[in-house]
């Protein structure tokens, strides 16, 4: 993991004065809420429906047990027992009092935390396969590029003030862990005739009011100028991405409305301007971050081979769990472990305090003190031995974490909704709730397999609706909340948006309409090894139209 | 004793202004007395707030807060004709070391002295009629001007004063702020001990709460401040803050005219005026032309011979200018909201890739937080009217954090062996 030197603290605690001043001003009147609120949000503090949001970056989604801790702590001491995982792999407290703020921040900072550019129209943080330096696909570990870009981004003085927000978001594997083509950019490591490691860089993807899959603006971009090509993008967007209107701000719309051979023109004259001037990384550089990121001194297994047939019969939930929730790993006798913040009838990405800990411990003794958080709202362990996975998934069993359930249909992303969010139309983790228990029966989530429940509760699609095998969507339809359904969303390398199926259902309704997609599902597909989002390719939405809404 | 007159029926409306007053009052409750005054200058209450100062023992504190906010508020000082000598010297001291520029000073109507007090000795025999011809009667003209102000009053200092709130809502339908209610005594002397505000002189010799000087004593040592004021008579409040009414205002001073164009540590007179609809290209001087302009007459601003600068708007290409920057003594990048970023790129491009040695200034919505960005991306003038931003550059303390990850340009140094993304200003 990377660890902060002298240079890092003093810049973060130097940060932290810099909020702090802010916050002073703002609480003596000095600066208005108009004024405050850029500052703010910079640094991940919202105003929500209820109180300050505080959004805390967990940079390419990589913690410590000791950083785990602390946020457990900060739950018990500044907010109300938990904190909320989010779809960018931060950490969320949705109670924090303003006046607590900066010590909140000072607590961070003692762990290498910060919640710098967790908001803002600034480059948020860049975010990454949860797998990343243990996944058995990868062609190069991305965290180490991941934190040249988290420098290279925090306080850029040219791009703090951009038309939108800004994310990035990186894999080293060919299969898309990471969304990447929904992002406003999209790096997918690749190797050119050479041999040497580059980037593929897409532009213009996204979610909310309009999604678009992003573009392949080139194919190739070398390793050492990665950041210079970055910058050129960046400035193009500062400087022609619309300001006149914050819905069609983001570079999604620039990329769309201007096309994309205009944009890439504009940006390969810029990168020529700076290619090779102060932004050229050298590789003494890139050799020092990436020293950070060495594999853990792994010990040589005995061959463990676990019985899962057997162990289903003997314990079913260990089964399930060994089933769904293990990842191959790259080194032989380890494993990734998925920690499902799903629990059935839970709020999806929530963990208490005492679980925050429990987590810290289990990493600590069994995960080479390493988690990471993913996309998905769940967390990961990368590194455990085969032979610990028992012992891992007693312990998670005791803190209540040991749903096997990833990937599968209760394992559902989902935004905060009207119960926290001053932008909802409408609840979403009450739906999420009961969808999860009307799928409750493990045998019957089996026998679904891989389906991916996406929910928002407004457009803004925080909850990734769009790219739900199954999206919903929270709308106010005449003073009442209504959900729409889409269809076919995928956010991996088969990136593609969902279509809206047909009227909307009452949230009462909404389970039984699951229930009859889910079965016409399964009434034809051609074998269980056919995935539904396989069977809706294959299919159409026509027979899901029909079992929903009847023939026209 | 008289009976309390039945309050007549509240029309709707003044029931408003009075929630509205509980509401103002509920959301100062987390601020500081900072805060209050500045949310009542600049949102409840623009342009229509005055102070109203005695230049008493305690009155540095509030006057200190005035300045921070806005040293051209008005501020009156009733010249009653009975001070202390210390308190007219007081009056002009504080103002210079404070930077007020619109202490405005309120005299009595002479008829109504001549009248009423041909002896100067009615606040021997009748202190409430000296109080109202001195003080209640000349403030009610100014008071009608203003829809609200300020006084330095506090919960402390009197038993009546006890339930002070931060804002008030007078029976003429104005407001009253009192941004000092809950400072203590121990508040106060810390606050003028922390920002080093000069004492009133007689403040040393035991005066601790300064009014006119026949109506003033000394007070003992834990005794209650005001005690020392009309003592003996069962009067606490001089009428001016039951309600008031009466006279005229004759300014002491001009308002001062400030800088505002900050360049080399320092606000300084700006030789530039601002680009006028119907100025001429070929005779402007000293004038930022808008780049559009430029680009329509440039040949005739080209053979123009006086000094010009050059406006760039958040849409304009500076790269189309590239050619001609050197004809011009400063460019101004116009930064017409603080959320609009377009300015640091064209400030980047303007002095790293195109060399543009001479001024480069923001104008427009600067404020402190911009301003070390705006440094880094090659900005090396400021136009700023904003106050606080103001205070901050003169005191030298803009919230920055002055180390950087990423290298922009060619100013900034590499810190012994650090890595290449690393800089410090």
């Amino acid at each position: 993991m990377y660890r902060y030197d002298e240079f890092d603290e003093a810049f973060v605690a130097g940060r932290t004065a810099q909020f702090t001043d802010q916050i002073n001003r703002r609480l003596s009147g000095e600066l208005s809420e108009d004024q405050f609120r850029p500052l703010r949000l910079m640094n991940g503090l919202y105003l929500q429906l209820h109180a300050y949001m505080l959004r805390i970056a967990v940079p390419y989604g990589t913690l410590s047990s000791r950083q785990m801790r602390k946020l457990a702590h900060i739950a018990r001491t500044y907010d109300r027992g938990y904190g909320h995982f989010t779809t960018r792999q931060n950490i969320q407290f949705n109670w924090p009092k303003l006046k607590d703020v900066p010590a909140i921040l000072r607590e961070l900072g003692s762990v290498e935390m910060h919640s710098i550019q967790t908001s803002g129209n600034c480059i948020r943080n860049t975010t990454t396969d949860q797998f990343a330096g243990a996944a058995a696909d990868e062609i190069i570990d991305p965290r180490p590029v991941a934190e040249i870009i988290r420098q290279w981004s925090s306080l850029h003085p040219e791009f703090s003030y951009l038309p939108r927000k800004f994310k990035i978001a990186m894999t080293g594997s060919p299969n898309d862990r990471a969304a990447i083509r929904f992002h406003d950019i999209g790096l997918q490591a690749a190797t050119n005739a050479a041999g040497d490691i580059g980037w593929e860089v897409w532009v213009g993807g996204g979610l909310g009011r309009t999604p678009m899959i992003g573009k392949l603006i080139n194919s190739f971009v070398p390793n050492e100028h990665l950041l210079a090509y970055l910058e050129s993008i960046m400035r193009v967007y500062n400087r022609y991405g619309r300001r006149d209107n914050k819905f069609k701000a983001r570079i999604k719309i620039l990329v769309h409305e201007e096309g994309l051979e205009t944009i890439k023109g504009q940006v390969e004259a810029e990168f020529a301007e700076v290619r090779g001037g102060v932004l050229t990384l050298p590789q003494e550089e890139v050799d020092r971050i990436t020293a950070y990121f060495a594999p853990p001194q792994f010990t040589p297994q005995p061959a463990t081979k676990i019985d899962v047939a057997y162990q289903s019969i003997i314990d079913p939930a260990y089964g399930r769990w060994l089933d769904n929730n293990i990842n191959s790993h790259r080194e032989p006798g380890y494993a990734s472990v998925t920690i499902s913040l799903k629990p059935i009838g839970g709020a999806p990405g929530d963990a208490t305090a005492q679980q925050m800990d429990d987590v810290a411990d289990i990493a600590e003794r069994y995960a080479f003190d390493e988690l990471r958080v993913t996309h998905e709202q769940n967390l990961v362990l990368p590194h455990v031995a085969v032979a610990d996975l028992r012992a891992v998934y007693d312990a998670l069993l005791a803190t209540g974490l040991a749903e096997g359930n990833t990937g599968l249909i209760t394992d559902m992303i989902c935004c905060p909704g009207l119960d926290f969010c001053a932008l909802a139309n409408a609840r979403s983790i009450p739906i999420a709730q009961e969808i999860s228990r009307t799928f409750a029966e493990p045998k019957r989530q089996a026998e679904i397999g891989d389906l991916k429940i996406k929910i928002s509760g407004c457009i803004n699609a925080c909850g990734h609706h769009h790219v739900g095998h199954i999206g919903i969507l929270g709308v106010e339809k005449k003073g009442g909340e209504l959900y729409q359904i889409t269809l076919g969303g995928d956010a991996t390398q088969q990136a593609a948006v969902g279509k809206i199926i047909g009227p909307g259902f009452e949230a009462e309704k909404l389970p039984k309409a699951i229930e009859t997609l889910v079965d016409t599902y399964i009434a034809k597909r051609e074998s269980a090894d056919e995935t539904f989002i396989q069977a809706y390719r294959r299919l159409g939405e026509a027979p899901f139209k029909e079992a929903l809404y009847g023939t026209a | 004793m008289a009976l309390p007159k039945l309050a007549p029926a509240q029309p709707a409306h003044d029931k408003l202004r009075a929630l509205g007053i509980i509401a103002l009052n509920g959301m100062f409750d987390e601020m500081d007395a900072l805060g209050v005054l500045r949310y009542a200058a600049s949102d409840v209450l623009p342009g229509d707030l005055a102070i109203v100062s005695s230049f008493g023992a305690d009155s540095a504190v509030l006057l200190h807060l005035v300045a921070q906010v806005d040293p051209s508020l008005p501020v009156y000082f009733l010249e009653t004709g009975k001070h202390f000598t210390e308190t007219l010297d007081y009056v002009e001291a504080l103002k210079k070391h404070l930077g007020l520029i619109n202490v405005q000073a309120i005299y009595p109507n002479q008829a109504d002295v001549e009248r009423f007090d041909p002896a100067g000795t009615l606040w021997e025999t009748d202190p409430d009629s000296c109080c109202h011809i001195r003080k209640t009667e000349p403030l009610e003209p100014i008071t009608e001007q203003f829809g609200g102000w300020v006084t330095g009053r506090k919960r402390f200092q009197t038993v009546e004063r006890g339930v002070l709130p931060h804002f008030e809502l007078t029976s003429d339908d104005r407001i009253k702020v009192n941004p000092l209610a809950y400072f203590s005594d121990a508040d106060v002397n810390r606050y003028k001990i922390e920002h080093g505000l000069p004492e009133h002189p007689l403040f040393a010799k035991g005066y601790k709460s300064i009014g006119c000087a026949p109506c003033t004593s000394v007070v003992a040592e834990g005794e209650d401040p005001r005690a020392g004021r009309w003592r003996g008579l069962n009067k606490k409040e001089c009428g001016i803050h039951f309600d008031f009414n009466g006279a005229i205002a004759s300014p002491m001073t001009a308002p001062a005219t400030r800088h505002t164009l900050w360049k080399n540590g320092g606000f300084i007179a700006d030789p530039f005026h601002a680009w006028a609809e119907g100025d001429e290209p070929t005779g402007a001087s000293y004038k930022h032309v808008p780049l559009p302009v430029f680009l329509a007459n440039r040949e005739a601003i080209l053979a123009n011979p006086h000094p010009l600068g050059l406006l760039v708007a958040p849409g304009d290409r500076i790269e189309d200018v590239e050619a001609d920057l050197h004809r011009f003594a400063s460019v101004a990048i116009q930064f017409p909201g603080f959320t609009d970023g377009r300015g640091y790129s064209t400030a980047r491009l303007l002095s790293q890739r195109y060399q543009y040695a001479n001024e480069i200034r923001a104008i427009g919505d600067v404020l402190q937080d911009q301003i070390p960005l705006m440094r880094r991306c090659g900005i090396n003038a400021f136009v700023v009217t904003h106050e606080p931003t103001r205070q901050a550059l003169i005191e030298n303390r803009l919230p920055e954090v002055n180390i950087f990850y990423q290298p922009v340009g060619t100013a900034e140094i590499p810190v012994g062996t650090r890595p290449f993304l690393r800089r410090v200003s």
